[in-house]
């Protein structure tokens, strides 16, 4: 079952959701929307290779905005560290955002219960457009687990900034 | 349970041997279309899948023209009519913005609109990261389209599908947004938000 914007409050109050900063302005009928950092990373290199780290550049986005082009891969993060130990969070963009085409994840819409963080955005536009700081950007939902949680301890736990990718270890662990 | 609507209640009880449901099955959208919990307008019941409703795509489409889009600013649009016949090329790195054909809403149910897998092994997206509904909403919803390969679509045909789903808490927030009353494609209204965001403003 999906949360409703009043149940993610009473959550929140309780503790069982982490929004950091909250706002109760930011809540919809079924989620709540946050709100994009400053700070951005994208790849240094044009090719990408699984098995190795990628190197990346990390860009403050300036109060005058910055373009994403499209053909490159921008990882953004959440201004708020968000996460519950008690709910599934799946974030999406918000409506407004698709219709400027651009997309704020690619494939992987589903957030470990546990994981609690700034969530690391993978941002792609359609055409160029403009991003700012702290633009309400995306919307995160809250779902019900059935069956036994086991939290979340991955290699992106804590992250304070966009994460890049670290599939690599994949490879050293195989 | 002191959260859920009468029919909310109702609906746990006929599945009282799955309390945890939580998507409706084809067979329930159909039982709560004819019970009117659920708007789908025109519905045709072969157009329902095991746990989702194939929707169409409605003949009108927006082409966004701005070399640069802004979201401060309103961006210009061209409308396209999809020629019946002969159907309308989407081009890869462009942002079309379509519509249902059907009017879709539920004031009970959570729908999250997606395409279907036919049109995702052509290489469209339907939808651009965001493809919760609101709930209470009913109209025509406005649908983000992108290609990765040059597609050719034609109007009506079923282009995604609707599935619905059941919320947990009370459900007192309406929806304030202004998208849900527009049933024809409609633009971002990102810059209307942006004059009013005392946080933006501060930080």
């Amino acid at each position: 079952m999906i949360l409703t914007g009043e149940k993610i409050k009473e959550e929140v109050k309780r503790g069982r959701i982490v929004i950091d900063p909250f706002d109760e302005g930011q809540i919809n009928p079924n989620s709540y929307n946050f709100r994009l950092f400053n700070k951005i990373k994208v790849y240094k290199n044009q090719i990408l290779d699984a098995k190795k780290p990628n190197e990346v550049r990390e860009i403050e986005i300036p109060p005058s905005g910055l373009i994403l082009k499209p053909d490159t891969l921008y990882l953004g993060c959440t201004l708020e560290i968000m996460g519950s130990n008690y709910y599934v969070p799946i974030i999406r963009g918000r409506s407004s955002t698709g219709r400027l085409g651009v997309f704020i994840h690619i494939t992987a819409d589903l957030i470990d219960i546990g994981s609690i963080n700034r969530w690391t955005l993978m941002m792609h536009a359609v055409q160029p457009v403009k991003v700012y700081p702290y633009m309400l950007i995306g919307q995160v939902t809250f779902w019900v687990p059935k069956g036994k949680i086991v939290l979340y301890k991955g290699k992106y736990q804590g992250s304070k900034g966009p994460m890049e990718s670290l599939v690599y270890k994949d490879f050293e662990e195989a | 349970m002191s959260w859920f609507t009468d029919i909310e209640k109702t609906f746990i009880k006929d599945a009282s041997l799955n309390y945890f449901k939580m998507i409706l099955t084809g067979e329930e959208i159909k039982r709560q279309v004819k019970l009117g919990n659920i708007h789908i307008n025109p519905f045709c019941e072969k157009f329902l899948n095991p746990n989702s409703y194939n929707y169409r795509l409605g003949p009108e489409l927006l082409e966004v023209e701005d070399k640069i889009i802004d979201p401060r600013i309103p961006y210009k649009t061209r409308k396209i009519i999809i020629d019946s016949q002969k159907g309308f090329m989407l081009k890869p790195h462009r942002l079309y913005l379509g519509r249902t054909y059907e009017e879709i809403g539920s004031k009970e149910f959570v729908t999250i609109l997606i395409g279907r897998s036919s049109v995702g092994r052509l290489g469209l997206f339907l939808q651009i990261t965001a493809d919760l509904g609101h709930i209470g909403c009913k109209h025509c919803w406005t649908l983000e389209l992108k290609v990765v390969q040059p597609l050719i679509v034609y109007p009506f045909m079923r282009i995604g599908q609707v599935s619905f789903w059941v919320n947990y808490g009370p459900k007192d927030k309406k929806y304030l947004g202004e998208y849900g009353m527009y049933s024809m494609p409609y633009p971002s209204k990102f810059y209307k938000e942006f004059k009013n965001d005392t946080y933006r403003r501060k930080n």
